[in-house]
């Protein structure tokens, strides 16, 4: 809770495209929050950036340089069983600021 | 969250290579803007448009790579903020176990500090003057001085030093408003300011030019202390005069604060031009500046540039051969040596160094202990947290993570012991800089610690932390969680306990060293105060005074002397009273050469060097110097009658070659007078106290006269009453006169057992600190013991076994490990004999006394240990420990 709400829904989203799509460079997840979100939701690249070095440095996701389809060289990045567990955390603490935040509007 | 060292170290690694990191971030950002040109071209922009969009698109990339790179900072700080943090709560939770480890760790770092910081200040440290790494020291292979002339050559002739500058302590009388004052000083040659590379913080200093001249010229410098403290800081003070031994003097300039002088132990108040010597030392036309058989100076020089000391050292040599050649009366077989300067070459140095780092050694197994201890404690208590660690470990934390969270816990424990030692060693080597020596000689060390002893205190307290914390964290981290949850023994408790005896045993045997130093050392204190002195000086008083130094001289001295002593010797409670140029054992000592009557050889080889006094009749009765054969002197020998001489036992059988000397006569110098003997008196020690069968002669004085003068009083009164009643006395026939060094024959004793008292007092605090970490060491262990069987002592109660039989079941490991470790500890100590006897005089570690009580100790020790936690083991009731969990 707190400071960290924000940041803690942008790894959220994150590690949930990670873990729909095995792997992914930072474009690709930038276009997936987009497309699945019908662009409601859109990322900015200052915040993505530093928010997958950071949770890789913390172990939930790792990273490989890969040709793309397109023969570009990217970085991939992949869930770890670390991120795996820390999504699952997350889902359920999201699922709870949800229905605690439902409930307070339904109360007013 | 989860984390491991490794990543840890990663980010560390991450900051000190952000251009590594920095790359690849560009290229990742510039493989995304790429993307999405490709993207937008495939929309249908033109080539233009869709990269202007891409960049628009992405925003600042500098700012995002800072951010990223920011990351890194911000999250090794915060984790290593989080477990200090946490480390430290813990802490507070269990206060006895964090203040033990402290103060356990406090003892040893701070006995460490002190002892380093001392280390520091005599062997390490040095001097503060220019490039002091290139300065040497000129002594020769039978002493640390060389003759005026010899200097002069060696400076004229050598090719290897950029300079060489010759020194030499003097007494000096300084005349002042408020009366007369003997102050200590250097004569010094013109280039030693220059040759050492110091600048003078007010005025200057005195130069080649101004130090050509015997006697004429009457220049002085001040340190800053004497500038301070006797001339009240006057600003004005450059080119004032001054009046020394009675005559005016220019002050030039002040020396730095920082300088005094090149020798540790000797803070001069003022330098003066070497060829003032005779003036100074009160000497007859040029004294000994020309006299190459008299060694008083004291040289210092520094090597040229990119010339080695082996090789200055083979040129000065050279120089040596010419010498001897040259001057084969004064120079045979001259040998030159090169020391580091700043406690006499090795004169002072050698024994200095190998006294502080023997101590050093000590005080490191100290340490030792101290560490075992706390690898002890934390052992313990990471068989405590065997719980809390199966939870942490089974809720996904990584072996690494728990490893690193013990470490920062112990490491903080070392820090703070570490802090705290520092601390005290701070306090206590601040007195011990303050400290004075209790004699008329402004003996004094800076043993202040510098960074070095502060580098010092960080890396022993972080070598403490890393290497003792890190068996009990690895242990912490083998726990199997899946066991323990479950309520059964964890896996590693048999070997934990023996992890713990080996730590009991260490301990132990430390403890056995250390104990056996501190008796050791008591042995040899108390040997050397029964030692026979050759006098005794309970109920001696002694005052000094120095009549050359006012301008006495001759006849008119002679008869100065006669009339203090008939003064002193009508003040009431004296029973007698004699005077004499000096008394053994104080610092101011004489030899002189002396052969054979009938020499086999006339050669300077055959010389026996003998430590002589001029005294007084009477002077034996007062010092209680026990005359063995002959008679003492009387007032008729004197300048008008034959030279005689009183000697010792050992004069006698190694001068002389007879056990009656009496009547039979020897040479004094080569080409001296002969002289006869009068009388034999015990052998005794007149340098210091590790002197045995050591030759000395007694001049009269009323024969060979000498303005230094030392009244000695037998007296019942206190020492300070009938020394104030002597310098009244004194006072009536001079009221200018200085007068020095007076005091009770015992006090003045304090300089010839200091080094003594010091390693005992040393070495006694080790014994103590030893015992009381062994004693904490094992009672944590058999406490241990004990808390974990209580539920099968309180099984073999209930089954009805006896006292004895429990107190055999607990103590019987506990006393093997105290036998195995005083073992061990003997061994240790008879190997240890060596570095004992460096430190301790008259030292023998296999003395089978002081083995006896180090048992004893051990004994002691284990029973006051093992005491509470048996009697805690009798008392289980079988009932309480059968339900216990």
């Amino acid at each position: 809770m707190g400071r960290n709400d924000l940041q803690g829904s942008l790894d959220l989203l994150v590690l949930k495209t990670l873990a729909q799509t095995r792997e992914l460079h930072g474009y690709g997840i930038v276009l997936h929050i987009q497309t699945v979100s019908d662009e409601l939701l859109r990322v900015e690249e200052g915040s993505l950036y530093p928010a997958l070095h950071r949770m890789e440095q913390s172990g939930w996701i790792c990273s490989e340089w890969k040709t793309t389809e397109t023969n570009r060289r990217a970085k991939y990045y992949r869930l770890t069983n670390a991120g795996r567990k820390h999504l699952l955390e997350a889902e359920q603490n999201f699922e709870q600021l949800v229905k605690g935040i439902r409930a307070v509007l339904r109360y007013a | 969250m989860r984390e491991t060292a490794v990543s840890v170290i990663r980010r560390i690694v991450n900051l000190f290579s952000l251009s590594k990191l920095s790359e690849e971030i560009d290229a990742e950002i510039k493989s995304h803007i790429e993307m999405r040109v490709a993207d937008n071209i495939a929309n249908g922009m033109t080539p233009q448009e869709a990269r202007r969009n891409a960049l628009l698109r992405f925003g600042n990339p500098t700012l995002t790579k800072e951010r990223v790179a920011a990351i890194d900072a911000g999250l090794t700080l915060e984790s290593v903020g989080r477990d200090v943090h946490y480390a430290i709560r813990r802490l507070l939770r269990s206060p006895a176990f964090a203040v033990a480890c402290v103060l356990s760790l406090a003892l040893g770092i701070g006995v460490n500090a002190i002892v380093f910081s001392v280390v520091n200040a005599l062997v390490l440290r040095p001097l503060p003057v220019e490039d002091a790494h290139r300065l040497v020291f000129l002594e020769t292979d039978s002493g640390f001085t060389q003759s005026f002339p010899n200097y002069r050559d060696v400076r004229d002739r050598n090719t290897t030093l950029a300079g060489l500058a010759a020194y030499r302590i003097v007494p000096i009388e300084l005349e002042s408003s408020s009366g007369a004052s003997r102050i200590w000083g250097l004569l010094a040659t013109g280039n030693y300011f220059d040759v050492l590379g110091i600048r003078p913080a007010m005025g200057r200093f005195f130069n080649t030019a101004e130090d050509v001249h015997p006697r004429a010229n009457p220049y002085a410098v001040l340190s800053d202390s004497a500038w301070r403290s006797r001339f009240g800081g006057d600003p004005g003070i450059v080119g004032k005069t001054i009046r020394l031994n009675r005559m005016a003097y220019t002050v030039l300039g002040v020396a730095p604060k920082s300088f005094h002088g090149t020798e540790l132990w000797y803070w001069p108040d003022v330098w003066v031009p070497m060829t003032m010597e005779p003036q100074i030392e009160n000497y007859p036309d040029n004294g000994w500046l020309d006299n190459r058989s008299t060694w008083d100076t004291w040289v210092i020089g520094r090597l040229r540039p990119g010339i080695s000391r082996q090789q200055a050292l083979a040129n000065l040599n050279t120089i040596a051969a010419e010498l001897a050649h040259e001057h084969p009366q004064n120079n045979e077989g001259l040998q030159f040596r090169l020391a580091k300067p700043g406690l006499a070459g090795d004169y002072f140095g050698g024994p200095a160094k190998a006294f502080s780092l023997g101590v050093l050694g000590l005080a490191v197994l100290v340490l030792l202990a101290a560490c075992t201890n706390l690898a002890s404690l934390l052992s313990a208590r990471a068989a405590d947290r065997q719980r809390e660690i199966a939870i942490r470990l089974s809720i996904g934390a990584s072996r690494a993570r728990v490893v690193r969270q013990v470490l920062t816990e112990t490491l903080v424990l070392s820090l703070a012991g570490g802090a705290a030692g520092y601390m005290l060693a701070l306090t206590l080597s601040q007195a011990l800089s303050r400290l004075k020596a209790p004699m008329d000689f402004p003996v004094q060390f800076d043993v202040n610690p510098d960074w070095r002893v502060f580098l010092f205190a960080l890396i022993v307290s972080v070598l403490a932390g890393a290497l003792f914390g890190s068996a009990p964290a690895w242990r912490a981290s083998k726990t199997e969680a899946t066991a323990l949850l479950k309520g059964a023994p964890g896996g590693w408790v048999l070997s934990r306990l023996a992890f713990r005896d080996v730590l009991v045993v260490l301990q132990v045997a430390l403890c056995f060293v250390l104990v056996a130093a501190s008796l050791v050392s008591l042995r040899g204190l108390q040997r050397s105060l029964k030692m026979p002195l050759g006098f005794e000086p309970r109920g001696v008083s002694i005052v000094s005074v120095d009549l050359g130094l006012a301008g006495y001289s001759g006849e008119k001295g002679r008869n100065f002397q006669q009339r203090v002593l008939e003064e002193i010797e009508q003040l009431p409670g004296v029973r007698s009273a004699a005077y004499s140029n000096s008394v053994p054992l104080s610092i101011d000592q004489s030899t002189t050469s002396v052969f054979p009557e009938n020499p086999t050889e006339s050669r300077p080889s055959e010389a026996i060097s003998a430590n002589y006094y001029e005294v007084s009749p009477g002077y034996f009765d007062v010092m209680g110097t026990s005359l063995l054969a002959g008679r003492d002197f009387t007032p008729h020998d004197d300048a008008s009658s034959p030279r005689v001489a009183i000697v010792n036992t050992a004069f006698a059988q190694r001068v002389m070659r007879t056990d009656d000397p009496v009547g039979k006569r020897f040479r004094n110098g080569l080409d001296g007078p002969l002289v006869e003997v009068v009388g034999v008196v015990e052998d005794g020690k007149y340098e210091g106290l590790t002197q045995s069968h050591a030759p000395a002669l007694f001049w009269p004085i009323l024969q060979q006269y000498n303005g230094t003068t030392t009244i000695e009083v037998k007296s019942p009164l206190p020492a300070a009453q009938i020394t104030d009643d002597v310098k009244q006395a004194v006072a009536r026939l001079d009221a200018e006169l200085p007068l020095y060094g007076s005091g009770s024959l015992d006090q003045m004793l304090g300089y010839a057992f200091f080094p003594t008292y010091a390693a005992t007092v040393a070495l006694g605090a080790f014994g103590v600190l030893a015992i009381m970490l062994a004693i904490t060491g094992v009672h944590g262990l058999v406490s241990y013991a004990v808390a974990g069987r209580v539920r099968e002592i309180g099984i073999r109660i209930a089954v009805g076994a006896r006292p004895p039989q429990i107190v055999s079941l607990v103590l019987g490991r506990t006393a093997a490990l105290l036998a195995i470790g005083s073992a061990i500890g003997l061994v240790l100590a008879l190997a240890a004999g060596k570095v004992l006897a460096s430190v301790v005089y008259q030292s023998s570690a296999s003395d089978p006394q002081v083995l006896a009580s180090v048992f004893a100790a051990i004994a002691l020790l284990g029973v006051f240990s093992t005491w509470a936690p048996t009697r805690r083991a009798l008392r289980i009731d079988p009932m309480v420990a059968l339900r216990y969990e």
